[in-house]
């Protein structure tokens, strides 16, 4: 193609911005070493007419003149327009008034370069349609340039009109507005309006809805400059803004205005730019360039299998003997297969020739497919393309490319547990659960437990339940019941290598349903000396007590209200699970205030805490008193086991995931301090206790 | 005092501009001398524009004097002479020279007989057509594409105009090489006319020309109801030979995506019923069509299915077009259910899609002929 050798000119270099229109690249033009502004419009993305690009080309393309944004050329590349500039380093005024506004020397000098612009422009027969600061360029020295010719129009009569609504509202003069013709006066008032944009940062009605600002302007008073601002300044901005264009002045005539006339030179502009580069460095604009990358030709490589069947194929190619002839049949795809040679993903995506439909079914030899799996992969992985990932089944040795891709959960990666909590006797029986379709089940690919609950689970599962179905397994003797045991026992190893997060609330909720019942909670939730005992009965070598599962603990509720010597009714009344009142919650503390200060009021608001307070007997109080201390005592040293635990294992976590943080979300503050609830409850009950039964 | 100076004499010199004109002209030529005569040229050729477009405020344009170069013009034969040299005039006369042609081929004499044809354009449509040609010939050169492309555009308004380019076909009987009223619409062309070389200009020019060019093609097929469809109702084969396989086939995404759509807007259009009958009879037609669908650019398929739809929906289908339709029934269905899903918000587009997967389900299980017309 023509363009090719245009193309090659352009070395594209980083990227400046980006807008609906495309992206900006900083570029070379390796014949003169020029900088460019390249500026890349991806016509596939575009809905509309690629005409409204080329008129803003061709306007473009006819300017001449210091004060526009040089044009220099354009071509196509695939679905992409190339369109390259005159590098202008200064950024827009829009860019520049970021870093606060300009002072009226400087819009003096501005707004003289923009006359001369619009000057230019007019005289050719050229209306810009859309001045404003973001369309004013500063070169690295300070030149004025008119920028972005999107809405332009190109008159070929001076004397004709045009109707057509564009610009943009706040910019936007009356008469254009109305609809009513308009000509390059239209420009003026945007000049006006764009001077106010300059020296207040925003232009008028800018708080307005620009819907509504198009009411606005033909209907009011033109804005004015108001402020601390010179006489001269005043007036430019009132006569850009005449609402009748017949009366506005031409920018010939405003070049003569008192305020342009003693503008200073351009190189003042500097200022601007160096302003804007120092505010950058300060809020630490660390800029990391984003440099172009050839996208290329997204081709999906064409399924032959999808191909139309025109019987008569065949017999059309001769037909076209032509050099040129492109037809679309197997002729085509040869010839774009040979286009896809040079691209850079060519070698991956080799364009069988379309004639697999007939009898001759070919297979594919298992290295092509395998190719083709992981061409699949690699496309999937670019976001571009539209992947067609139904590729017919894996190849047993191919390595999962889609390992890690998943990307919904955090659980990314399965991995064999540090510790040995896999019996190996297990498996057979769990193949029992496993559907035939499903995955074999994963035991020694377990989850790695990323959040408290799950660690807790984890724990609760090896240190526990796995401990005590073992335990229970051994004991029976009848077959049936043994098999029922053992499949409990896959059952719930299996939910420790799914879900370990599971087994935790599973165990949690049982707990705590069992308290509400008196019955079972009398049963079930025993005192800690025994429950110590029992739990050195069933797990005789594990950690003593302390280091029991952190789960039976979250049960203390009852075993504190005992203590306290309140009945175990008001206790299960009490379960941990129904406190809503959090431990730093300021109600609480002022309510606990009051309660120190005041008589006890049996139906304060809190109730449940007052209900466990009426019941202490009101004898032996100062004994109770001391007990209590020392219980509190106790308990605030085993709270500080439990944190220290905590630690430990948020050390264990961390430990497992090396360079990553320790704690990935709050979520694992949920179980301690649900435990620390509990326990801190348990103490302002029996705390209370004492003080209501005084 | 130099605008006093400059205005005496321009008018002194009126009608001798084009006589000036005319003399540096044919001595341009490439080289140091050539610039030279180039530079006088464009001196001149200010001066004419200036002339017909008066200057802003000041100095309305004195139609005696416009009268008066239009003629000068004539007589020297420079507005073919500028056509011709059109791509060799520095950058700034090439755009003056786009607007005294333009200013030109617009003056109507004030008095006088109420003639409907402005009086350089008629006499080019009548005696002078190689003017015309030559303009287009501008695309030939990079330089010359867009200020000869907006004159073309200008004139081509003008139906004498666009029949002039439209039935050029050289020494040919019944060419317009004798003016408008020389030719033959009957007679079928060579196909090696002045308008047959838009395709390769179309095709294989750098972008601006290319879409430059394409933009003149568009409004010399689009814009006149009565000369087209007769001009493509006898050059049927030889156009949409050239069309189909020389710009939908084209390897520039935008000439491509462009004539699809184009070719869409023709088909559409009331005036060519008839074109857009024989179209969509043809088989190998709807083969190009639905190849469009499966190319790899959104956008063409888009612009291809506005194309298809009217080979689905008429209800008149050829036994070929069935045949091929009935061979892909259910790959069709297949592929139309799925055609641009992320369209959502296009329901008219959505509807035409559920429009056509119906029509295609409810196909004949063969083909049958279609009843007579």
């Amino acid at each position: 193609m023509a363009d090719e050798g245009v193309v090659n000119r352009y070395q594209v270099l980083e990227e400046l911005g980006r807008g609906s229109f495309g992206v900006v690249y900083k570029g070379i033009d390796k014949a003169t070493g020029e900088t460019v502004a390249i500026k890349h419009i991806d016509l596939e993305s575009s809905e509309d007419d690629i005409q409204e690009i080329q008129q803003e080309i061709s306007v473009l393309s006819t300017c001449a003149s210091s004060y526009v944004t040089q044009y220099k050329a354009s071509f196509l590349r695939g679905h992409k327009l190339w369109i390259v500039m005159e590098y202008l380093g200064g950024g827009s005024c829009l860019d520049l008034l970021k870093s606060g506004i300009f002072n009226e020397i400087q819009i003096a000098i501005i707004c003289r370069e923009l006359l001369l612009g619009l000057e230019y422009l007019h005289s050719e027969g050229k209306i810009h349609r859309d001045i404003k600061a973001a369309n004013v360029l500063l070169s690295e020295t300070g030149k004025v340039k008119l920028a972005d010719f999107g809405v332009a129009a190109q008159l070929t009569y001076m004397k004709s009109q045009r109707n057509t609504f564009v610009g943009t509202p706040f910019w936007m003069a009356p008469e254009v507005i109305q609809q009513a013709g308009y000509d390059f006066k239209a420009d003026l008032w945007s000049l006006g309006i764009t001077a106010i944009e300059l020296a207040l940062g925003e232009p008028p009605h800018a708080n307005l809805h620009p819907m509504k600002v198009l009411f606005h302007i033909p209907k009011n008073a033109p804005p004015r400059l108001e402020g601390k601002f010179s006489k001269e300044f005043k007036d430019f901005v009132a006569q850009c803004l005449v609402k009748d264009p017949d009366f506005r002045p031409t920018a010939k005539e405003l070049l003569k205005h008192r305020f342009i006339r003693s503008a200073g030179k351009v190189e003042a502009l500097q200022e601007l730019i160096q302003r804007k580069r120092m505010a950058d460095v300060r809020v630490d604009h660390v800029k990391h360039p984003v440099y172009y990358q050839e996208t290329l030709h997204s081709i999906s490589p064409k399924d032959e299998a999808d191909e139309w069947v025109f019987e008569t194929v065949k017999s059309i190619v001769p037909r076209r003997g032509t050099v040129r002839s492109r037809k679309p049949s197997s002729a085509f795809s040869v010839d774009d297969a040979m286009r896809k040679l040079d691209l850079k993903d060519g070698p991956l995506q080799p364009n069988t020739p379309g004639t697999v439909r007939k009898s001759t079914m070919r297979r594919q030899p298992s290295s092509a497919s395998r190719q083709n799996a992981r061409r699949d992969s690699i496309r999937r992985r670019d976001s571009n393309g539209s992947p067609r990932s139904s590729l017919g089944p894996r190849r047993p040795l191919q390595p999962d490319t889609s390992f890690g891709n998943s990307g919904s959960t955090m659980r990314l990666f399965r991995r064999v547990p540090s510790d040995n909590s896999n019996p190996s006797g297990v498996d057979p029986s769990a193949r029992e659960f496993a559907n035939e379709n499903q995955p074999p089940p994963t035991y020694h690919a377990s989850v790695e437990p990323n959040s408290k609950e799950a660690m807790l689970g984890r724990r609760l599962y090896n240190k526990a339940l796995e401990p005590c179905l073992d335990e229970l397994h051994a004991q029976t003797a009848a077959s049936s019941k043994r098999e029922a045991l053992a499949r409990l026992s896959d059952a719930f190893a299996l939910l420790d290598a799914v879900d370990p997060e599971g087994a935790y609330h599973l165990l949690r909720n049982l707990v705590s349903t069992v308290s509400h019942d008196t019955k079972l909670s009398h049963t079930f939730l025993p005192q800690p000396p025994q429950q110590q005992q029992q739990h050195q009965q069933h797990q005789p070598k594990t950690q003593p007590s302390q280091d029991g599962t952190v789960l039976i603990k979250s049960s203390r509720p009852s075993t504190a209200t005992t203590l306290a010597g309140t009945p175990p009714t008001s206790a299960a009344g009490n379960s941990p699970s129904k406190l809503i009142i959090s431990q730093e919650n300021p109600h609480l503390a002022s309510h606990r205030r009051r309660r120190g200060s005041m008589l006890p009021q049996p139906t304060s608001p809190t109730s449940s805490f007052s209900e466990a307070g009426r019941f202490p007997p009101a004898a032996g109080r100062d004994r109770e008193k001391g007990g209590e201390r020392e219980r509190e005592r106790e308990r605030e040293k085993e709270r500080e086991r439990e944190k220290e635990r905590e630690r430990m294992v948020a050390l264990a976590l961390e430990a497992k995931f090396p360079g990553r943080a320790a704690v990935p979300g709050m979520e694992h503050c949920k179980a301690l301090s649900d435990l620390l609830y509990a326990r801190w409850t348990d103490g302002l009950r029996a705390r209370w206790g004492v003080v209501g039964g005084a | 005092m130099s605008f006093f100076f400059g205005r005496t004499r321009t008018r002194t010199n009126t009608s001798d501009l084009a006589k000036q004109a005319r003399d540096h002209v044919t001595k341009l030529q490439d080289g140091p001398q050539g610039a030279a005569k180039a530079e006088e040229l464009a001196k001149v050729l200010a001066q004419m524009k200036q002339l017909l477009q008066g200057t802003h405020a000041e100095a309305e344009p004195n139609t005696e004097q416009i009268y008066q170069l239009v003629t000068g013009m004539i007589e020297e034969d420079l507005l073919y002479l500028l056509a011709v040299h059109l791509h060799r005039l520095p950058f700034e006369s090439r755009k003056d020279t786009q607007v005294i042609f333009s200013y030109i081929f617009r003056f109507r004499q004030p008095t006088g007989p109420q003639k409907p044809e402005p009086l350089a354009l008629a006499y080019v449509v009548e005696k002078r057509p190689q003017v015309l040609v030559e303009l287009c010939k501008g695309y030939d050169h990079k330089e010359s594409a867009t200020p000869a492309g907006t004159v073309l555009r200008e004139v081509l308004k003008n139906e004498a105009a666009a029949a002039i380019i439209l039935y050029d076909d050289g020494e040919e009987q019944g060419s317009s090489a004798r003016g408008v009223g020389g030719i033959n619409p009957d007679r079928p062309q060579s196909g090696r006319g002045v308008f047959w070389n838009f395709f390769d200009w179309i095709d294989k020019s750098s972008f601006e020309v290319s879409a430059d060019a394409f933009t003149t093609f568009r409004e010399l097929i689009t814009k006149h109801k009565d000369l087209v469809p007769r001009y493509l109702a006898v050059n049927f084969d030889l156009f949409f030979d050239r069309y189909n396989n020389v710009l939908v086939q084209s390897n520039s995404y935008v000439t491509k995506r462009q004539s699809i759509k184009l070719l869409g807007e023709i088909l559409l259009d009331r005036a060519n019923y008839n074109i857009m009958t024989a179209y969509v009879d043809r088989g190998e037609h709807l083969k190009i069509c639905m190849n469009l669908l499966r190319d790899d650019r959104k956008m063409v398929q888009y612009e291809g299915f506005h194309v298809f739809k009217v080979f689905v929906a008429n209800p008149h289908k050829s036994v070929p077009v069935q045949k091929i339709l009935i061979m892909n029934r259910d790959k069709l269905l297949q592929f139309l259910s799925h055609f641009l899903e992320d369209r959502t918000e296009d329901e008219q587009f959505i509807d035409e899609r559920e429009f056509l997967i119906k029509q295609i389900r409810n196909l004949p299980p063969a083909p049958v002929p279609p009843p007579q017309r």
